[in-house]
């Protein structure tokens, strides 16, 4: 259980975040979403340890996440980012084990050599294991780097496995964001504790439980999704008009958002 | 894996006793294993003469000596700084830390030869290794701090600030020359000249401990650097303690850099193509990188060290430009492979 109370950041006069506060639970995945600018990545910079100097509190697995040492977080803590720019032509097996560092000193552990297996196995990364990580297709790297993430967490305690993605399907295609988020999501039935920042309203309908809305620093609100993406939010949170759609026999609606015509038409006479 | 070690040490020894026995008065390799052995106190039957035995001790082992030192600790320092910014074309010459730590040779040669009267003594080349560590650690400090950019190292800076720092201190190196006495600017110029020609056993000794701690202590931080190859956030959420790796690699490399460059002036480019070759044979693991580096340097510099004072007898051509030679066209092969991978800048 993650819980943030609180949670303010001024850089110099500027507030980027203001009295923030959600709960993201084990088993379950949490979506932040806003518009640019908004504060999402500040918000996961906080919580992963990178942003230091903020108001209010943190509390992971009931014990302050101040008190963790970097070693401790290591093993239960494991981001995701979009891309990566790796330029060292390491194979995916060894971009996997680097995930397991904070497991050993000096030499992968038969353990270590397992969770690798199994992750590998896991995300679907078995047949390029020894190939040149800098030949792999984006689509593949990514979820090198997922199968990274998740051996540095795979053994832990069930309900102290905390998982963040930095926007991790914006740079992938339709295939690949699906592929991705649906094996993300299948974690939270052994209890990872899921916050990804996603942009795609859809993606989160589909794949989050909770979805916390950012609008300038500010909770516009927090809950689970279907409460949290109502075309009223959605219209406060991202400035376009949307309607939500209840196909038959479907588990959840599907939001279109409107073009903005009326603006587009004014521009358009303006020039 | 195993074998290109063996491949390495064994490419070592051969260098090695080869270059110890090459110059004006020739050394056959049983002759130098002789003396080598007769020196430990065990005899074998190769005769040798006492001019052959003299030659060696005096002249061509600490040369050869001095060689592998600096030949791998600039190797080393070389992969290091290619793992601290995360980038292959990084290369302590290339990016001025070099020519700074040289900046501040001539300096402490030329200023403070009224302080320390003479470098060949081994206190004299200590203080001489202080002065290049701080140069060497004021360009490795603001060529990282430029070339940062969103935790990400932007080549194209990191390149230009180098030509940016080299120019400065070239500019201050003949600035400082120009105000040196006639014997200090024998000594500035004899040593600017990059050769190996100035080894003693008295510089041997002079640059041995920072040569030895840089080469042997970087490997301790080979997982850290495979960590931070992600990137530098990545590293952390691994638990390194990043701050703490940046700023050991950077004082190491100051260390090792400026150590070399206070005996043998600038010898570029091994720090680039060293762990280039290496990488290329067993892949990027920086423990196995360093150690391979470090035997790989070791190597090239007997060898080119062998070249420069073999080639025109009995002229010696300056090391420096024999590396510039190979390293250069080197260097221009490296930039179009990354300029097709599109990474670059």
């Amino acid at each position: 259980m993650l819980q943030l109370r609180n949670i303010s950041y001024r850089v110099q006069d500027r507030t980027l975040l203001q009295d923030i506060g959600m709960t993201a639970a084990p088993g379950a995945v949490t979506a932040i979403m806003g518009s640019n600018g908004a504060g999402k990545s500040t918000l996961l910079k906080i919580i992963s340890g990178e942003i230091k100097g903020f108001k209010g509190s943190i509390e992971w697995d009931g014990r302050p996440l101040k008190q963790w040492s970097g070693k401790e977080l290591a093993k239960t803590r494991a981001v995701l980012r979009q891309q990566y720019n790796l330029q060292m032509p390491y194979s995916a097996y060894d971009v996997i084990a680097m995930g397991r560092y904070p497991h050993f000193r000096n030499k992968l552990t038969n353990q270590c050599k397992e969770v690798i297996e199994k992750v590998a196995d896991y995300v679907g990364v078995q047949p390029f294991l020894r190939r040149n990580y800098l030949t792999l297709s984006g689509g593949e790297q990514q979820r090198v780097q997922l199968a990274r993430v998740l051996s540095q967490v795979w053994d832990t305690p069930s309900d102290q496995r905390l998982i963040l993605l930095d926007e991790p399907v914006s740079a992938l295609d339709i295939q690949y964001q699906h592929q991705l988020l649906a094996l993300v999501k299948a974690l939270t039935s052994v209890n990872f504790t899921i916050i990804a920042v996603l942009h795609d309203l859809n993606l989160a309908m589909q794949y989050a439980d909770d979805v916390l809305l950012l609008k300038k620093g500010n909770i516009v609100c927090f809950d689970n999704k279907e409460a949290a993406l109502t075309a009223e939010n959605i219209y406060h949170t991202f400035g376009v008009k949307a309607a939500l759609h209840q196909a038959h026999d479907y588990p959840h609606s599907f939001i279109t958002v409107c073009p903005v015509m009326k603006q587009y038409h004014n521009l358009a006479q303006a020039e | 894996m195993k074998a290109f070690f063996v491949l390495l040490i064994t490419a070592l020894l051969v260098s090695g006793i080869v270059a110890i026995g090459m110059g004006a008065l020739a050394i056959s390799p049983l002759e130098v294993i002789s003396i080598v052995l007769h020196k430990i106190g065990i005899s074998i039957n190769v005769p040798f003469t006492t001019q052959q035995e003299q030659v060696l001790t005096i002249i061509r082992l600490p040369r050869v000596i001095m060689a592998l030192l600096i030949g791998s600790t600039l190797a080393t320092c070389g992969a290091a700084m290619q793992g601290l910014f995360r980038n292959p074309l990084a290369d302590p010459a290339l990016i001025g830390i070099s020519s700074s730590a040289s900046t501040a040779t001539v300096l402490v040669i030329v200023m403070g030869s009224q302080l320390f009267a003479g470098f060949q003594t081994t206190l004299g080349q200590y203080s001489l290794n202080v002065a290049t560590f701080c140069g060497a650690l004021i360009a490795s400090v603001l060529v990282y701090r430029f070339s940062q950019q969103q935790g990400k190292t932007n080549v194209g800076i990191m390149l230009l600030a180098g030509v940016a720092i080299n120019a400065i201190s070239g500019s201050l190196t003949s600035f400082i020359t120009l105000s040196a006495t006639d014997q200090q600017l024998r000594s500035v110029t004899f040593w600017m000249m990059g050769s190996l020609g100035g080894a003693n056993w008295i510089t041997v000794a002079g640059i041995l401990p920072f040569c030895l701690c840089c080469v042997a202590i970087m490997p301790f931080f080979a997982k850290a650097l495979n960590a931070f190859s992600l990137g530098e956030s990545d590293a952390a959420y691994l638990g390194v303690r990043t701050e703490r790796l940046k700023t050991a690699v950077m004082m190491l490399c100051a260390l090792g850099v400026g150590a070399c460059v206070s005996v043998s002036g600038i010898i570029g480019f091994v720090g680039l193509i060293v762990p280039h070759i290496i990488r290329m044979a067993i892949g990027p693991e920086y423990k196995k990188l360093f150690i391979g580096s470090a035997i790989g340097g070791a190597v090239l510099l007997i060898l080119a060290d062998l070249v420069s004072r073999t080639i025109t007898p009995p002229i010696e051509i300056p090391i420096g430009i024999i590396t510039a030679m190979v390293g250069g066209p080197f260097f221009l092969y490296l930039l179009w492979r990354e300029k097709k991978k599109t990474f670059f800048l």
